[in-house]
């Protein structure tokens, strides 16, 4: 008979705080009604264990399955993709809590949580995000130490000691795993997650979607340069060009008009080989999950790493969606024209193209001053002296109509970036000339320390290109017309004491940048945000690198000897324990001062006899050492009397006094 | 019988033989790493299933901190060799007495564990013998005993055979366990089943009885109560007097001798014999009579208590039974 295998108490305590350690950090990705049931399913067990409540029985448990699902179905529609897969999951998991009664369901528990605690890195790979999964995964382990251990102990946090001790002892193994095992590229494709775990530039652009991204400080992505960084009015990074306007917002057209093919994949070799005589910029963007194809680079960007295309437009794509963060290098040539040679007809046709009745007040006025204007130039100079004198650069612009851009043109006139590169493109269009709308970011805070570049949200930026005879496309900044200052010195300064900033992330670090010390802080966690994306999350790029600084030489005996000695060093103890011969008992530190003086005696030729007292032996010392008996006598005083009356002087004196007697 | 049975078999063999060279029988057992052997169980490889799994995911999302985890998940499994070897290791083992049992009973057999130097909680620690119930305990400090029963089916002497220690300790990603021979024995004394034994009279010695008092149920009068005697000879009336707790007497045979003769029970074979004797024994041997026993080629001396017994008991469970030739393989 096998008796009835019951979880332990601290075995229950313990796949319970795993449970809420593993699925807390996963909530904001999930569906709303999901934590209520994983609270249902807590407090369930918990009455459980009291045996206030019984097990839900097998019907019971299959309706809340079908609840579940049917859940899933409501809050996402299918059950494919990422953020459906994860909520499955962690619903199972919250049912199996309920079900537990073997050991088997608690390991079945348990290791689910493994699973999903370790889930999280999909949706969030900060710092933060590891130490949050090292902790839930400590509490699973302490988890499985609990079902483990028998019931008869008293401290609730012996399975965490255990636990932590145990994870503690694997992170160099780890490491050495990490740093040596090759990674191989995807199997399959997989679905990256969805719109709640990323903010960020969308592929249209209407009234008010920058001023949206404008309230949030999360970073975009950061910038390494491998030379000076340059001016801060340089530093337009272009994500997309949108050409294709509906009456209201801008969204991108194809590559129709252009010469094939579309994109032009890096392959490993320089592209731009007779330019050498122009200036190039090199750098490396980190970029953060966007869930998107396109990628932001500096004019005439040329892309530098494995599966990063140029399109048409002189944009970056992506092979694949950046579902986590990742890295890309770039060289660009600031200086070179973009399109020079000319525009195709079909192109000039979708450059300028415009819906039929859409803001009459602004193509009269266009088609106006473009006859009276006596260059393409000057046309642009007297619609951006027209921004200059009467337009207000705000972060709460009043709300557009049908004729979005005759109303901000010639009635409300306060807007935010999207508002003057939207109106100015239309106007441009209107008048005649190829324009489209660029987004992307505009400028970047600096790291004092590190040197790199950091993008936040708030940078985000749309802003104009006209295509000019003999000049390519031109880069035109209607905002800069109305507020210089906030390409010159950036939006935080340009709104700092005017707007509220920063509604999407309230406790943002960035609130509190005036403050000496919290700025300082802010720029240190950073610095170690930035290196942990470097040297972590980007981690295949140097690996080879790593390796052969540390190993010599890159193949695979050096390898495979490198993670067995990290292996033994993780065993070392287990082999300290077995292999040295183990001593009975521990000596009496008054003995073993006692064992010196026989060691002393012995050198003189008086070896103390088995059985012989320890009175007959000093005696018998004394009188063959008659210069140093009464040392000798002293000693066998302090011994006996130690031996009958332990003190910490007694022992302190027996050691002084074998210390002194020179023999 | 399945076509596998002989490999099985012979491979049984080779492992006892196997072991009887590695771990043979010793007084106390130190289990080092000589004597324990590691695996993983079935929990740990489905452990390793998860770990992959993670690794699938990691590869898939190129998500080097998915990565990161399942390397540590994975460095984790090798550490917990460490901890479960750990567990175990350093144990000292000693079966201090094997409680003398009647055959088809089980025989209790006494451990004592204990641990040397630095004390460890040493946990989830399970013991069986070859049909035994396991028993799961600690050992949180320097000593602990337990008791396992081992189920007993012929007299003589029990060689509880080889102890099986085994611990999933402390995540049960591997059993750890040992089969090590601690040196005991036990008496097994014989079944005891009722039976009529015939007079034997043989002339040496005749049944003699002493008799004080006369009649079996005549009050013959009062004595100091001791515990242990029934309750309905105290004199009650005597005690609530006040005279304190005396119990009444009854002239009875109050001591006989008598002979547990091998020659009793004619007919039977020698098992059965030994069986009704001992039966007979544990009868006569609750009254307060002098009694011996003579089984063919030897005669004990008239005597009564429990030493004498006990002394009687192992005779018959020993009868015509060679003494082990050291502690053996396997029971009886």
């Amino acid at each position: 008979m096998i008796p009835v295998w019951q979880i332990s108490r601290y075995g229950s305590l313990w796949i319970l705080i795993a449970f809420a350690a593993s699925v807390l950090p996963l909530l904001p990705y999930l569906p709303l009604w999901l934590p209520l049931a994983c609270a249902i399913a807590i407090l369930w067990r918990v009455q459980i264990y009291r045996a206030r409540w019984g097990a839900p029985g097998r019907s019971l448990k299959w309706l809340l399955v079908l609840v579940c699902v049917a859940g899933l179905l409501l809050s996402f529609g299918s059950l494919a993709g990422l953020e459906p897969m994860v909520s499955l999951l962690v619903s199972a998991y919250a049912l199996k809590l309920l079900e537990m009664q073997q050991k088997r369901d608690a390991l079945i528990t348990l290791y689910l949580g493994l699973f999903v605690a370790v889930i999280l890195c999909l949706f969030n790979q900060q710092f933060s995000t590891a130490v949050v999964v090292l902790v839930s995964l400590t509490a699973v382990t302490a988890g499985l130490v609990g079902i483990n251990q028998s019931d008869q102990h008293r401290g609730a946090l012996r399975p965490l000691k255990t636990a932590a001790t145990i994870v503690l002892q694997a992170l160099p193994l780890m490491l050495a795993v990490f740093l040596v095992l090759p990674r191989l590229g995807p199997l399959w494709d997989v679905p990256g997650p969805g719109g709640s775990a990323r903010t960020g530039m969308s592929d249209s652009l209407g009234p008010g979607d920058i001023t949206r991204l404008g309230r949030s400080a999360r970073i975009a992505f950061r910038v390494q340069f491998e030379g000076a960084i340059p001016a801060r009015q340089q530093l337009y990074w272009r994500g997309m060009t949108l050409s294709d306007f509906d009456g209201r917002s801008w969204t991108r057209t194809g590559p129709v008009g252009y010469p094939q093919p579309a994109v032009q994949w890096f392959d490993g070799v320089m592209q731009r080989e007779e330019q050498v005589n122009s200036a190039a910029i090199d750098y490396e963007v980190t970029i953060e999950s966007t869930g998107n194809t396109w990628l932001y680079s500096l004019q005439l960007p040329e892309p530098r790493s494995e599966d990063v295309g140029l399109l048409r437009d002189f944009n970056l794509l992506s092979r694949r969606p950046v579902n986590s963060r990742s890295s890309y290098r770039v060289r660009s040539w600031p200086q070179l024209p973009m399109d020079v040679a000319g525009l195709s007809a079909t192109r000039r046709y979708l450059e300028t193209r415009l819906p039929p009745g859409s803001n009459p007040q602004t193509v009269a006025t266009a088609q106006r001053w473009a006859q009276e204007a006596p260059s393409a130039e000057a046309l642009i100079e007297r619609v951006l002296s027209l921004y200059n004198s009467a337009f207000f650069y705000t972060l709460q612009p009043p709300g557009l109509g049908k004729h979005s851009v005759d109303e901000f043109l010639w009635s409300t006139k306060r807007g935010f970036c999207e508002h003057f590169a939207s109106s100015f493109v239309f106007f441009m269009r209107a008048a005649g000339v190829p324009a489209r709308v660029v987004v992307g970011y505009q400028g970047g805070e600096v790291h004092p320390e590190e040197g790199y570049l950091i993008v936040r949200q708030y940078d985000a930026h749309a802003w104009a290109e006209v295509w000019l005879e003999g000049r390519g496309w031109v880069r035109i900044d209607p905002t800069a017309a109305v507020a210089p200052e906030r390409i010159s010195r950036g939006l935080l300064e340009y709104f700092s004491g005017r707007e509220a900033l920063f509604g999407d992330t309230p406790l943002s670090l960035m609130r509190f940048r005036d403050v000496a010390w919290i700025n300082q802080l802010r720029l240190q966690l950073d610095a170690i945000e930035y290196s942990w994306s470097k040297w972590v999350l980007g981690y295949d790029d140097v690996q080879s690198e790593v390796l052969t600084r540390l190993l010599g030489k890159i193949d695979a005996r050096r390898m495979a000897l490198f993670l067995l000695a990290a292996g033994l060093l993780a065993l070392a103890p287990v082999l300290v324990f077995s292999l040295l011969p183990r001593s009975g008992h521990r000596i009496d530190p008054l003995d073993r001062e006692y064992l010196r003086f026989c060691a002393k005696m012995a050198r003189r030729g008086h070896q103390r006899r088995s059985g012989e007292a320890v009175r007959d032996f000093a005696q018998r010392c004394a009188a063959a050492e008659p210069q140093h008996a009464q040392a000798i006598q002293a000693i066998s005083d302090s011994y006996e009397q130690g031996r009958y009356q332990r003190t910490e002087n007694q022992l302190a004196q027996l050691r002084q006094q074998v210390k002194k007697l020179r023999i | 019988m399945s076509p596998l049975t002989p490999v099985r078999n012979y491979y049984r063999r080779w492992f006892n033989h196997w072991l009887a060279k590695r771990i043979p029988a010793e007084q106390i057992v130190v289990l080092d790493l000589k004597r324990i052997f590691i695996f993983p169980s079935k929990a740990g490889f489905a452990y390793l299933g998860v770990v992959a799994l993670l690794w699938l995911v990691a590869t898939n999302y190129q998500n080097n901190l998915i990565f990161a985890f399942a390397a540590l998940l994975g460095a984790v499994f090798v550490v917990a060799i460490m901890h479960s070897y750990a567990n175990l290791s350093g144990i000292r083992l000693r079966v201090t007495r094997v409680e003398p049992t009647f055959a088809g009973q089980k025989a209790g057999v006494e451990l004592q564990l204990s641990q040397q130097g630095k004390r460890r909680m040493r946990d989830d620690l399970t013991f069986s013998f070859a049909g035994s119930m396991p028993v799961t305990m600690t050992l949180p400090g320097a000593e602990a005993t337990a008791m396992l029963y081992v189920p007993t089916s012929r007299r003589g002497w029990l060689l509880p055979g080889r102890l099986t220690v085994e611990s999933h300790y402390p995540l049960g990603l591997f059993r750890v366990w040992t089969h090590v021979l601690p040196a005991c024995q036990g008496l097994v004394y014989p079944k005891p089943l009722p039976g009529q034994p015939v007079a034997v009279l043989d002339g040496v010695q005749g049944d003699t009885a002493e008799v004080r008092g006369q009649g079996v149920d005549d009050f013959v009068g009062l004595e100091k109560y001791r515990s242990g005697e029934p309750l309905n000879r105290v004199a009650w009336k005597h005690l609530a007097r006040g005279r304190g707790m005396l119990s009444k007497h009854y002239g009875d045979q109050v001591s006989t001798s008598q002979w547990l003769d091998w020659q009793a029970f004619p007919g039977l074979d020698r098992e059965a014999r030994l069986s009704r004797l001992c039966q007979w024994l544990l009868e006569v041997s609750a009254g307060g009579d002098l009694y011996g026993l003579r089984l063919p080629g030897s005669e004990s001396a008239l005597d009564k208590g429990p030493r004498h017994r006990d002394q009687l008991l192992a005779s018959l469970a020993l009868f015509e039974l060679q003494a082990p030739s050291g502690n053996g393989e396997g029971g009886q």
